[in-house]
C-alpha cells in the first residue's frame, strides 16, 4: 500500500469504534465464552482488522447458518446475560459516536443528498436541517475564522479607492515592474512574469492568425516599454574607438557607419565581449546616434543610445563599463547604496497617497496631490534619477535609461495612417496668450530656426500617409517630433484609420522620402535632453483633469482646446525594416517604432488603440520575428549568456510540464531516439562534427596527394589549410576520448565559457554558403566543382571550426516543425527515392530500445518497498525524503544525463536543431528556422551534388523524418 | 533578369517592395507565386457572386504575362458577356544599394522603371 493509500485508510477509519473489531486471540476454539468476552474488553484493541465473521457478536447472535463449523470458532455453548448486554451497549454507543460524527472532509451540506441541497446554505445555517445545524455553525465559525486571517484589512471599497490602489499596486510590483500599460493588459491578456518584468503574453481571446493579417495587412500594437535604453555620451573619435572593440566589421556595418553617424538611421549589430570577436556575443542592440546640432563645433559631446533586450542589460553594461574603464558603482547609487535608504523612498508616495484621500480639498491647491502613481523609472531604483558610471579615463558617462522612455511598435502597412491619424504636431506657441506649464516648449519657439525645422518635420509627418507601407522608405529612417495631447482629439467610437484615396500631395515630396529617407536635421528631437524629458513627464494634465476639462465644454463631445496649456511632448519615430533578408516577401512586417518620455504611455496608447489597430503580446513578438526569418532575442542566440539562460529556462518549463503527465501518456523519446528533447546540445553537436570533419579531411587529403597532379597549388593550400584544421581538430578530439560528456572538461582548456562554439556572422562567408546551398543561383547548375567549394570551404573551417549557421526551413510536402525538431542529413537512398517519387513522405527512424525503462521501473519498485520498509520502522522520515532526490534523473522517457554522442545516434547523421517552427501562414507550409553545425552543413554541400540543400526533419514527437529545403538567408 | 544583372554589375543591392497604391475590392495585383487557378477562381467569384461591375487586373514586370492570361482566361469563360480594355504604364522601383568593404560610403539607391499592365474587365451591359 502506497503512503497515500495509507494516508486515506487512516483518515476514514480514524471515527470508526475501534471496539467492533476483534482481536486475533478470540480465533482460538476455546468454549469458554466468558473469558472470550473478557479477553475482548480487555483489549478493546487499536487494532484495525475487521471480517464479517470475526465478530464475536455474530456468531454470538446465534448467525449459526453461514458460519462454517471447521474452521469458525466453536459456538459458546453459554452466554452470561449481563456480559453480553454490557458488550452489546458498548457496540451501540460506538455506532451512535460514528454516526454523529462525521468522518469525511467534505462540508455538512455536502453530505445532504443533492435534493436537499439550497443555494444558501452555505452562509446561511437556518437552511440546513435542524440536525445538521449545530455542526454547520461549528464549520462556519472556523472558516470565517480562516477567512479573517487572509483577508484584506479594509472592504472593498475602502481598498478600491485610488490612493490605496495606488499603494497595492506600487506593492504587488515590488518584485516585478509593471509597464506602464500593465492594467490594460491584465484585463485582455495572459500575462507572464519574465525578465523581472510583468507581460503580456497573448490575447485571451482567440487570434492567432488575426495577429498574423493585422502584421501583414493592417496594423499591429506592441508595448516594448521593456526594451533598455543605455545612453554614452562622449567624444565621437573616443566613443567609436572603444566601442569599436565589441563589434567586428565582418558582421555588417558599424557604430561608426555614415548613415548611422549622422543621426538620421537606426543602425543594428550584434555586440560581443572586448576583442573576442567571432566568441563570446552578447547580443543584437539597436542604436541612433543624436543627430548634431546645426552650427556644428568640433568638440561636440556626442549622444548615443543603444536599445537592447533586457535579458542582455546586465551583460552589455558590464562590458560597456569595462570597455570605457567605468568603476562598477553607479556614481548616484552611492548615497542610496544602503539598505534603508529604499523604504524611505516607497514611503514618500504613500504618504502623498494619505493625502491624496482627502483628494477633492487637495485638488484645488494644484497638481501636487495627485502623481501619486510610480513612473519614474525602473521602480526597483531608489532615486528617480538614472543610474550613471563616468569613465575614469575620458570623459565619457553611461547612463542607464531604463523604463525612462515609453516605446512601442506598430507593425504593418497602415501604421502610417494609424500614426497620423492618432498624432498631430504640436501647435506652435502663441504669445497673444498666457504661457502654460511648458516653458521649455516656449523657449524653443522663440528661435525661429527651430519652429523651421518644426514646421518641416511636421510637413515630413504629413507626408508618411502618402506612403503605402513603412517599407518603403529607407530602412531605420528616424524621425524626430513634437506633438500635441494625443487625448484631445480621440474620436467618440474605435474607428479604423484607412488611408484617404483622395489626397494627391506632392509627389515629388514623396519621392524624395522614399529614395533619401530624411533629411539628418529632421531626426533631431526634444526627447534626447532629459531636462526637458522631465518636465513633460511632470506637467502632464492628469487624465482626471482632462476629463473635467472635457465635462466643461459648452458643446459636448466638440474638440477640446487647450491653447498654449496644451501638453507638447517630443517623440521619436524610428522605422523598423522588415524582413530583409531572402528573396520572398521582402519588407514583411516593416514597421514604426514610436518612443515617448515616460508617464505618456497610457495617453499614446489608448489614441492609437482607437484607430483600431490590433494588440499582441510576446507571442506575436515571437510570430513577428518567425516570418522574418530573424532571431528571436535572446532564444536564438546560444552564444551569448541570455541566450543559454533563457534555453535552461526553457528546459525546466519543458520537462516539469513532461513530467506531470502520467509516464505511460508520455512520449518515450529514448524510444524516438531523441536524446535531448528539451535543450539543444550545441556544444557537443559543433564538438563531434569537428572531430568527424578532421577524420574526413586526413582521407581526401591523401587521396589527393595520391591522385594526378592537377592543380597542385590549389591542393598545396589545402593541405595548408587542413593543417591547420587538424591541429585544432586534434586536441578537443583528445578531450572528447577521456570524456563522455566534455562539457565540465572543456571549461578549463577554453575560457570560452560552457559553450566553446560560437554562431557564424560574417556576412561574406554567409554570402558564399547560401549561393552554395540554393539551387536557384545559377552559377552551379552543371555539377559544382568540388575544387570550388573546397577552396571555399578550408579557410571557412579553419577559421569558424566549431560555428552554427542559422537557416531557414520550409517543408517540401507535409509536416509541421515543433521546436527543438532535428535536422538530418539524408542517405543516397532516401534521395534515390525521392527524385523516383516527388509524393514520397520521407525514411522513418527504426524504434530504438529503452535500456532504461527497466532500471527505472525497478528503482521505483526498490524506492517503494523501502519506503514501506521505513514507515514500518519507524518515522525515519529524514531518510526516505532525502532518497529519491538523489536519483531524480532518473526520468522515464529521458535519456539520462551523460548523453552519448549526437550525430551518429540516429539512421541520419544529426546536422541541427530547429528553434523555431510552425506552420507558416505566409507561405501555406511548415516553415522552421534553426541552426545547423558549419562543419556538417559543408559535408552536406559535398555530398549531394544534384539535390542540394534538402534535408531531413523529425519532431521530438515522431519517428517520421519529412523533407525541406534548407536556405541561408543573407 | 534582375538577378543577372546584379551578378553582372556586381552590384550588391536589396529591393524595396513595389509601391502599393491604396486598393479597392475591384483591384487585383496578380503575382508569381499564387496558384493561378486561385487567382481566377477569385477574378470569377468577384464578378458573379460579389456582382463587381468591373475589375481592374494589374500585372507588374513578369507578372504581366499572367495578369494578361488572367484577363484572357476570364473573358474565355463568357465572352459575350464581358469586355476587355487594356491600358500599360510604367512603375519605378527603388533598390537598396549595400556599398561593400567600407563603411565610409553612403548607402545610395537606385531608382529602375519596370512596365505594368492594368486591364480593366468590365460587362459588356453595362453600356
Amino acid at each position: 500500500m502506497s503512503t497515500a493509500k495509507g494516508k486515506k485508510y487512516a483518515r476514514r477509519m480514524r471515527n470508526q469504534p475501534s471496539n467492533v473489531s476483534l482481536d486475533q486471540v478470540h480465533l482460538t476454539p476455546q468454549g469458554d465464552g466468558q473469558r472470550g468476552f473478557q479477553s475482548q474488553r480487555g483489549s478493546t484493541s487499536r487494532q484495525q482488522q475487521r471480517g464479517p465473521y470475526q465478530s464475536q457478536g455474530a456468531h454470538a447472535g446465534g448467525d449459526r447458518g453461514r458460519g462454517d463449523y471447521n474452521e469458525g470458532p466453536p459456538i459458546p455453548k453459554f452466554i452470561t446475560a449481563s456480559m453480553f448486554a454490557q458488550a452489546r451497549a458498548a457496540e451501540i454507543n460506538a455506532m451512535v459516536k460514528a454516526v454523529s460524527q462525521k468522518s469525511s472532509n467534505s462540508l455538512v451540506f455536502q453530505s445532504l443528498p443533492r435534493h436537499m441541497r439550497r443555494r444558501a446554505m452555505g452562509h446561511d445555517v437556518k437552511r440546513l436541517p435542524r440536525r445538521l445545524r449545530e455542526i454547520a455553525k461549528r464549520e462556519m465559525e472556523k472558516s470565517v475564522h480562516q477567512k479573517k486571517e487572509q483577508s484584506k484589512s479594509k472592504c472593498r471599497k475602502a481598498r478600491r479607492r485610488h490612493g490605496n490602489l495606488q499603494l497595492e499596486f506600487n506593492r504587488r510590483q515590488r518584485k516585478n515592474i509593471w509597464l506602464e500599460t500593465h492594467i490594460w493588459f491584465t484585463k485582455r491578456f495572459h500575462m507572464v512574469k519574465k525578465w523581472g518584468y510583468c507581460l503580456a503574453d497573448r490575447p485571451t481571446m482567440k487570434s492567432y492568425r488575426a495577429c498574423y493579417r493585422a502584421m501583414s495587412n493592417h496594423c499591429l500594437l506592441q508595448d516594448l516599454s521593456y526594451l533598455c535604453c543605455v545612453e554614452v555620451m562622449g567624444k565621437e573619435e573616443e566613443l567609436l574607438k572603444a566601442l569599436s572593440r565589441l563589434c567586428n566589421i565582418e558582421t555588417g556595418p558599424t557604430f561608426a557607419a555614415v548613415p548611422c553617424l549622422s543621426g538620421k538611421r537606426q543602425g543594428s549589430l550584434v555586440l560581443y565581449k572586448a576583442d573576442k570577436y567571432p566568441n563570446e556575443a552578447l547580443g543584437p542592440v539597436t542604436f541612433i546616434w543624436k543627430p548634431k546640432s546645426i552650427p556644428e563645433s568640433s568638440c561636440e559631446l556626442r549622444h548615443l543610445w543603444l536599445w537592447m533586450h533586457t535579458a542582455l542589460k546586465q551583460d552589455i553594461l558590464k562590458e560597456l563599463r569595462h570597455v570605457f574603464v567605468c568603476e562598477d558603482r553607479p556614481d548616484n547609487a552611492i548615497c542610496a547604496a544602503e539598505v534603508p535608504a529604499d523604504p524611505p523612498q516607497e514611503e514618500k508616495p504613500a504618504t502623498v497617497k494619505t493625502g491624496g484621500r482627502k483628494r477633492k480639498a487637495q485638488d484645488k491647491k494644484g497638481e501636487k496631490a495627485v502623481p501619486v502613481k510610480r513612473i519614474f523609472g525602473d521602480g526597483t531604483r531608489a532615486s528617480p534619477d538614472p543610474y550613471q558610471w563616468t569613465s575614469t579615463q575620458t570623459s565619457i558617462i553611461i547612463r542607464d535609461l531604463t523604463m525612462e522612455i515609453v516605446r512601442y511598435r506598430l507593425v504593418g502597412p497602415l501604421s502610417c495612417c494609424v500614426l497620423n491619424d492618432a498624432l498631430h504636431p504640436a501647435p506652435l506657441h502663441k504669445k497673444t496668450e498666457d504661457c502654460g506649464a511648458h516653458s521649455w516648449w516656449e523657449d524653443y519657439c522663440q528661435n525661429s530656426d527651430n519652429t523651421l525645422l518644426h514646421e518641416r518635420q511636421s510637413s515630413l509627418f504629413k507626408l508618411l500617409q502618402e506612403i503605402a507601407s513603412p517599407a518603403q522608405i529607407p530602412s531605420g529612417t528616424v524621425l524626430g517630433l513634437t506633438v500635441g495631447d494625443p487625448r484631445v482629439n480621440l474620436p467618440k467610437k474605435r474607428t479604423k484609420s484607412l488611408p484617404n484615396f483622395q489626397q494627391i500631395e506632392d509627389k515629388a515630396k514623396v519621392k524624395s522620402l522614399m529614395v533619401d529617407g530624411v533629411p539628418a536635421e529632421c531626426s533631431q528631437s526634444l526627447i534626447w535632453s532629459s531636462d526637458i524629458r522631465f518636465q513633460v513627464t511632470e506637467n502632464k494634465i492628469p487624465e482626471q483633469e482632462m476629463n473635467r476639462l472635457r465635462s466643461e465644454l459648452l458643446v459636448p463631445g466638440s474638440r477640446l482646446d487647450l491653447g498654449n496649456k496644451e501638453s507638447k511632448i517630443p517623440i521619436l519615430l524610428i522605422q523598423q525594416p522588415g524582413k530583409t533578408t531572402g528573396r520572398d516577401r521582402l519588407g514583411w512586417g516593416s514597421s514604426w517604432d514610436i518612443c515617448l518620455p515616460k508617464g505618456w504611455g497610457m495617453s499614446f496608447w489608448i489614441p492609437l488603440i482607437y484607430r483600431g489597430v490590433r494588440v499582441g503580446g510576446l507571442q506575436q513578438a515571437l510570430q513577428h520575428s518567425q516570418y522574418m526569418g530573424a532571431p528571436n532575442v535572446p532564444g536564438d542566440f546560444p552564444d551569448s549568456l541570455a541566450g543559454v539562460l533563457s534555453a535552461v529556462e526553457k528546459e525546466t518549463q519543458l520537462l516539469e510540464k513532461y513530467t506531470k503527465r502520467p509516464p505511460a501518456k508520455r512520449t518515450n523519446f529514448i524510444k524516438h531516439g531523441i536524446l535531448a528533447p528539451f535543450l539543444c546540445p550545441w556544444g557537443q553537436l559543433t564538438r563531434e562534427w569537428e572531430v568527424r570533419a578532421g577524420a574526413e579531411v586526413n582521407r581526401s587529403t591523401q587521396e589527393a596527394d595520391h591522385g594526378t597532379e592537377d592543380g597542385a597549388e590549389l591542393n598545396q593550400s589545402v593541405q595548408n589549410k587542413d593543417l591547420g584544421t587538424e591541429e585544432q581538430a586534434d586536441s578537443p578530439k583528445d578531450i572528447d576520448m577521456d570524456s563522455g560528456s566534455a562539457v565540465s572538461t572543456e571549461q578549463p582548456f577554453e575560457e570560452v565559457g560552457p559553450k566553446g562554439f560560437s554562431v557564424l556572422r560574417n556576412k561574406k562567408v554567409l554570402k558564399e554558403l547560401s549561393v552554395f546551398c540554393d539551387p536557384r543561383g545559377g552559377r552551379k547548375a552543371n555539377h559544382p566543382p568540388s575544387e570550388e567549394l573546397l577552396s571555399l570551404v578550408n579557410p571557412v573551417l579553419r577559421d569558424f571550426p566549431k560555428s552554427l549557421v542559422w537557416v531557414r526551413l520550409s517543408m517540401m510536402t507535409k509536416g509541421s516543425p515543433e521546436l527543438h525538431a532535428v535536422i538530418c542529413i539524408p542517405s543516397k537512398e532516401d534521395l534515390i527515392q525521392l527524385s523516383k517519387d516527388k509524393t514520397f513522405a520521407g525514411p522513418q527512424e527504426p524504434k530504438h530500445s529503452d535500456s532504461f525503462k527497466k532500471k527505472v521501473v525497478n528503482y521505483k519498485k526498490e524506492l517503494r518497498k523501502q519506503k514501506a520498509k521505513s514507515k514500518r520502522e519507524g518515522s525515519e522520515k529524514m531518510e526516505t525524503n532525502a532518497e529519491p532526490l538523489g536519483n531524480n534523473q532518473l526520468t522515464l522517457g529521458l535519456w539520462p544525463n551523460p548523453i552519448p554522442e549526437v550525430t551518429t545516434h540516429c539512421s541520419r547523421l544529426l546536422l541541427g536543431h530547429v528553434t523555431q517552427g510552425d506552420f507558416s501562414m505566409a507561405t501555406g507550409c511548415g516553415a522552421a528556422l534553426g541552426f545547423v553545425s558549419l562543419t556538417g552543413l559543408l559535408h552536406l554541400l559535398q555530398q549531394a551534388s544534384d539535390k542540394i540543400g534538402i534535408v531531413l526533419i523529425r519532431n521530438p514527437s515522431s519517428l517520421q523524418y519529412r523533407f525541406a529545403k534548407l536556405t541561408i538567408d543573407t | 533578369m534582375a538577378e543577372q544583372m546584379s551578378h553582372t554589375e556586381r552590384v550588391p543591392h536589396r529591393r524595396r517592395p513595389a509601391p502599393r497604391p491604396p486598393r479597392s475590392a475591384n483591384d487585383i495585383y496578380v503575382n508569381t507565386k499564387t496558384d493561378f487557378r486561385a487567382q481566377l477562381a477569385r477574378c470569377r467569384r468577384l464578378l458573379v457572386a460579389e456582382g463587381q461591375k468591373e475589375l481592374r487586373v494589374h500585372g507588374l514586370g513578369l507578372a504581366i504575362g499572367r495578369a494578361i492570361n488572367l484577363a484572357l482566361q476570364l473573358q474565355l469563360s463568357a465572352p459575350d458577356a464581358l469586355l476587355i480594355s487594356a491600358s500599360t504604364s510604367t512603375v519605378e522601383l527603388t533598390d537598396d544599394l549595400e556599398p561593400e568593404g567600407g563603411e565610409d560610403a553612403e548607402p545610395g539607391t537606385r531608382n529602375r522603371n519596370n512596365s505594368a499592365i492594368h486591364i480593366r474587365v468590365y460587362r459588356a451591359q453595362e453600356e
